[in-house]
């Protein structure tokens, strides 16, 4: 069945408060929730069959934010909300969370990496949980259905809780890195064996630079302190952005109007009226604007894919925003 | 304490959305609420919704009298579906199914028992002229043979002399050409239970019985036991879903359920028609019990029997 309406907007809109707050301590996560007054989401005369299927839907989908790949915060943020949601449903018995046979090493990591760093008090809150029996452990993820869906949802989370896909990290990890450092050592001392002089290596014998290891090091950082800033310089061209896209689409939507009085005289002419071109980062908003006209407007489309194509100067928009 | 936190200030009545909600889910909530209020006059739960809700949650908690019935710790409970083989045009969507919950080391002969179909019920015969006389027998005494087909290998059931193997047709087919089905074995179901087979989740394995009666099955989940799941082994398998079917009533009373069906009936206004016993005997049989006009007539099981 379809998911919960408003339940995805709610919840991120918490998670995203929490993120925001930078911290995670429960106490701030439950100042948040007693601000929003989430235990009465699952208010509203609800009869028991439906109770049930409803709480198992909000439970799965909190769920799902609490494995990889968000970031280490909103996990945690994750967790405090099944802890919330399981406490405060009105089922009785309670609803069980879902957790899949695959996933459970990674949540024992996570629970590892939380006493780790000395977050007691999420570890006391999965500890709780455990204790509690609120976990269903399963070989799949999700509970299958059989509906023929018309369309299939793809569940678009928001970008901000994913931490930044860092490919140059995964490969050069911490123990890559320490295993280089002990084979340079370790070559260095064979060249020196086999040397003349014992204390160094020959110069004959130098292939390679001497201090590689730690340049590679110092790249790497680099290039992470580099994604960090991109990241947030994208998170703030995406406010300036949305203010000056509002702008940006009164003037695209006035100029629809008139054509779709002209539609086939565009077609013949292909003329070029004052139509603000979206750049080409708001493209998808442009298709999107399209399909929900798409039965008044059907020779509207190929003219102003044509459009499209004949107008590279949009593509310089996005650089000089960012 | 953690639990503090978390409990609201005063305690609201849970089926009065507040006012002022910041949670778009309760805006939403609300609305579909007032349309509800505004369209039905009643508003109960039906029939259906309670038989639904009393079946997934009856066996909930439940514990066995004797302690060897005990479900141990990690036992695998299952999610079955068995799709029914009924093909109504209206199912063309959702096809109607029951869901049972099996233990992982319950046998394959136990599950196959637990299937309910109304093919099993049914009295071949006509029986026009002997209404009275109609067999006992139903044809689940009758035709005993079944098998389950899961992952390339036909589990039969061997456990009456009379039961022969339904499968070997199919793999006599596959056989005599190459094609392409791969190595098709078969086996005894008695032997095996589902802790021995490997399954797909979702996948549509076939149960066949009857000889041409075939029900899709589709293993949905696959989880621990759990402390509050029913730890009463002699309730499994146990049947938590089941899909609620008219039943036909007879045409003349519109109120029993139909036992006969009559074709080529000169009596009766369509072909097929539908009798209650009662019906049946008294427009057919004169106070003799002579039969009255042409008419072929079967013993009719009501697919909805079940409810």
């Amino acid at each position: 069945m379809s998911s919960v309406p408003g339940l995805q907007a709610d919840c991120e809109e918490l998670l995203g408060a929490f993120q925001e707050a930078d911290t995670v301590r429960f106490e701030r996560f439950a100042e948040l929730w007693r601000e929003r007054r989430f235990h009465t989401i699952f208010y509203g005369r609800i009869r028991a069959l439906e109770r049930n299927k409803l709480t198992k839907k909000t439970l799965e989908l909190a769920q799902q934010y609490f494995l990889p790949p968000y970031a280490f915060q909103i996990r945690v943020g994750a967790l405090y909300l099944l802890y919330g949601l399981y406490s405060t449903q009105l089922c009785q018995p309670k609803q069980k969370i879902r957790i899949a046979l695959k996933d459970w090493p990674e949540i024992q990591r996570f629970q590892q990496d939380l006493i780790d760093s000395q977050h007691y008090d999420a570890a006391c809150i999965f500890r709780t949980l455990r204790l509690a029996r609120a976990f269903h452990f399963t070989a799949m993820p999700k509970l299958l259905n059989y509906r023929t869906k018309k369309k299939i949802q793809e569940n678009e989370f928001k970008e901000e809780f994913k931490d930044p896909s860092n490919r140059v990290n995964s490969l050069i990890t911490n123990d890559v890195l320490e295993e280089l450092m002990n084979i340079h050592d370790h070559y260095q001392k064979m060249k020196c064996v086999i040397s003349a002089d014992k204390s160094q290596p020959d110069k004959a014998l130098s292939l390679i630079k001497d201090e590689f290891v730690i340049t590679l090091k110092d790249i790497t950082l680099e290039h992470q302190e580099w994604q960090q800033n991109k990241m947030k310089l994208f998170l703030n061209a995406k406010e300036t952005d949305e203010i000056s896209n509002k702008m940006e689409e009164e003037t695209l939507l006035g100029s629809e109007g008139s054509e779709r009085a002209n539609a086939l005289a565009r077609i013949k002419y292909r003329s070029y009226s004052a139509v603000v071109e979206a750049s080409k980062s708001r493209r998808h908003r442009q298709v999107k604007l399209e399909s929900s006209e798409s039965g008044s407007n059907y020779g509207k489309s190929p003219s102003r894919s044509k459009k499209n194509s004949r107008r590279p100067q949009p593509a310089r928009r996005r650089d000089a925003v960012e | 304490s953690i639990d503090m936190l978390m409990s609201p200030d005063k305690e609201k009545d849970p089926d009065v959305i507040p006012e002022d909600s910041s949670l778009l889910t309760l805006r939403i909530r609300k609305k579909a609420l007032e349309r509800r209020e505004e369209t039905i006059i009643v508003d109960r739960a039906c029939r259906q919704e309670t038989l639904a809700y009393e079946m997934e949650s009856h066996a909930i908690g439940k514990r066995p009298d004797n302690p060897t019935d005990l479900v141990e710790e990690g036992e695998l409970l299952l999610t079955v579906n068995i799709f029914y083989p009924v093909i109504f045009q209206k199912h063309k969507d959702h096809k109607p199914y029951q869901t049972v919950l099996v233990l992982g080391s319950q046998k394959l002969t136990e599950l196959r028992d637990s299937i309910s179909c109304v093919s099993d019920l049914q009295i071949g015969g006509e029986f026009s002229s002997q209404p009275d006389q109609a067999p006992e027998h139903i044809s689940k005494d009758l035709y005993k043979s079944a098998f389950f087909y899961f992952e390339g290998t036909f589990y039969n059931d061997k456990r009456y002399p009379e039961c022969r193997d339904l499968s070997r047709t199919i793999i006599e087919w596959s056989e005599a050409r190459d094609r392409g089905y791969g190595n098709l074995q078969s086996v005894k179901m008695e032997d095996y239970t589902f802790n021995d087979l490997s399954l797909k989740i979702g996948f549509p394995y076939l149960f066949c019985h009857q000889g041409n009666c075939e029900h899709i099955i589709i293993i949905t989940d696959i989880r621990l036991i759990h402390h509050d799941d029913c730890l009463d082994r002699n309730l499994y398998p146990l049947l938590i879903k089941k899909h609620w079917l008219c039943t036909r009533k007879c045409f003349v009373c519109k109120m029993y359920t139909a036992r006969w069906v009559t074709n080529k009936d000169s009596l009766a206004p369509e072909d097929p028609c539908f009798f209650c016993d009662v019906c049946f005997r008294m427009l057919h049989y004169d106070a003799e019990g002579n039969k009255l006009g042409e008419f072929l007539a079967y013993p009719y099981v009501d697919p909805g029997i079940f409810n």
